[in-house]
């Protein structure tokens, strides 16, 4: 499972990478985000229900994310 | 270079017919009101015409009402004065920080949460101890407006302490409560100078130590009294047609950004929040970089994004809500914008994502 390493970064870095990350694995698929920024669960949640994609807290900074919509916009 | 920087924040100048009258009140209303000179008395008929005029606006009982140096504290005391450590405190997650802060202090503490429009979601409160209610009427940052009446009846036997401090004389006082709390810059006045009210039936004590039956220190500012209560007329009146036009501008800003721009997330429904207070967030968007954009483009606007805060924490606000809380600037519209600053802030707003998003 791909793992994306944001530990360290600030926000809106953490949702930024993940976003990119998702659009290279196939749809149902899920990759694990590490990140210790105290915005991530917000945000991701907020991210979630954007964009439509699933996510699971299995820590503090360990959040899974599954790829549930085809589309949507990749930041640069 | 941008000459002129044109004002989205929550703060505003002092209303000018306030500014005018604050500067006579530094002449006239030196003195000490509890005094026996002629200045002093002088002092103390300006002083009773305020209260008076603050009061009768505010719908509070004049001999309710209390002055206070600070719009916090004002709410520390309107909330702390109906607590006793062995009673329930219950809040709303999306209450000002110092409400949590007190939250902390006691052991019989529930936070209620809201829904993605910033609504205390229903709760069922069955306890046998006496509850202090901390109920917000319009929220700072989103401007959300909480059901007071509905949020009341399901907690009958509460005291329920009311914060006005950002929506003022917006919203109706409902009709059952025990104390509550104003600030005047929420309706363009001075800042320091802020009021709480006691009900008469409330069971309220000084929570600070204090040497007589005074409920508040009497020390505030005279003449800043005098300016607060000269702008809350002015302001009373602007806002009856001011209202419903800023209305419009703000559904029109809200609108437009929604159509043109993608991926941004509006705290709340403007049906149930202060029409001059719109909060939006922008995913994938840096907050303080959108700030200094708008800024360098004329533009002064908050935010509650973590990169832009002291302690590098998001708007508590919004996450409590569930909306995205990077990227965020919080739009305040004040008496008298003018359609075309709006329209412009709002054009603003749509080509500084653009450029942020394509960096």
């Amino acid at each position: 499972m791909i793992e994306v390493n944001s530990i360290g970064k600030r926000c809106p870095q953490p949702i930024i990478d993940v976003a990119r990350a998702i659009g290279n694995i196939p749809m149902g698929e899920s990759l694990v985000l590490l990140a210790d920024d105290p915005a991530t669960l917000p945000d991701l949640t907020a991210w979630s229900r954007m964009t439509g994609n699933g996510i699971k807290i299995l820590s503090e900074t360990n959040f899974l994310v599954t790829r549930q919509n085809q589309s949507g916009q990749v930041p640069h | 270079m941008v000459q002129v920087t044109r004002n989205f924040q929550s703060e505003a100048p002092l209303h000018v017919h306030a500014r005018e009258v604050l500067l006579d009140a530094i002449d006239q209303g030196w003195s000490d009101p509890g005094k026996l000179s002629q200045s002093a008395a002088r002092a103390r008929i300006l002083q009773g015409e305020a209260l008076e005029s603050i009061s009768s606006h505010l719908k509070v009982p004049v001999d309710c009402l209390e002055v206070i140096g600070e719009g916090n504290l004002a709410n520390h005391y309107a909330i702390s004065g109906l607590l006793k450590n062995e009673f329930g405190f219950i809040h709303s997650a999306i209450d000002r920080k110092d409400v949590h802060a007190i939250a902390r202090t006691q052991s019989h503490t529930t936070q209620l949460n809201v829904d993605l429009n910033g609504h205390i979601i229903s709760t069922d409160q069955a306890t046998e101890r006496e509850i202090v209610l901390a109920l917000q009427g319009g929220n700072i940052e989103t401007g959300v407006i909480q059901p007071l009446a509905d949020i009341a009846r399901r907690f009958p036997h509460a005291s329920i302490a009311l914060d006005f401090t950002s929506c003022g004389p917006r919203l109706p006082l409902p009709e059952l409560w025990a104390s509550a709390s104003f600030d005047a810059t929420s309706w363009q006045g001075p800042s320091g100078i802020a009021f709480f009210a006691v009900g008469k039936q409330a069971r309220w004590t000084n929570p600070l130590p204090h040497v007589d039956n005074t409920r508040a220190p009497r020390s505030y500012s005279l003449p800043l009294l005098l300016a607060s209560s000269v702008a809350l007329d002015a302001w009373i009146q602007e806002e009856i047609s001011e209202s419903s036009r800023l209305r419009l501008l703000s559904a029109r800003v809200r609108k437009t950004i929604a159509d043109s721009v993608s991926d941004c997330d509006i705290a709340g429904d403007l049906d149930s929040s202060m029409s001059h207070k719109t909060s939006i967030s922008f995913l994938y968007v840096h907050g303080e970089e959108l700030l200094r954009c708008l800024e360098t483009k004329g533009f002064s606007v908050d935010s509650g994004s973590a990169c832009t805060s002291a302690n590098l924490q998001p708007s508590h606000v919004l996450a409590a809500m569930g909306v995205l809380t990077h990227g965020n600037i919080r739009i305040t519209l004040h008496h008298g914008v003018s359609s075309e600053d709006v329209e412009a802030l709002t054009q603003a707003i749509i080509e500084s994502v653009a450029e942020l998003r394509s960096q």
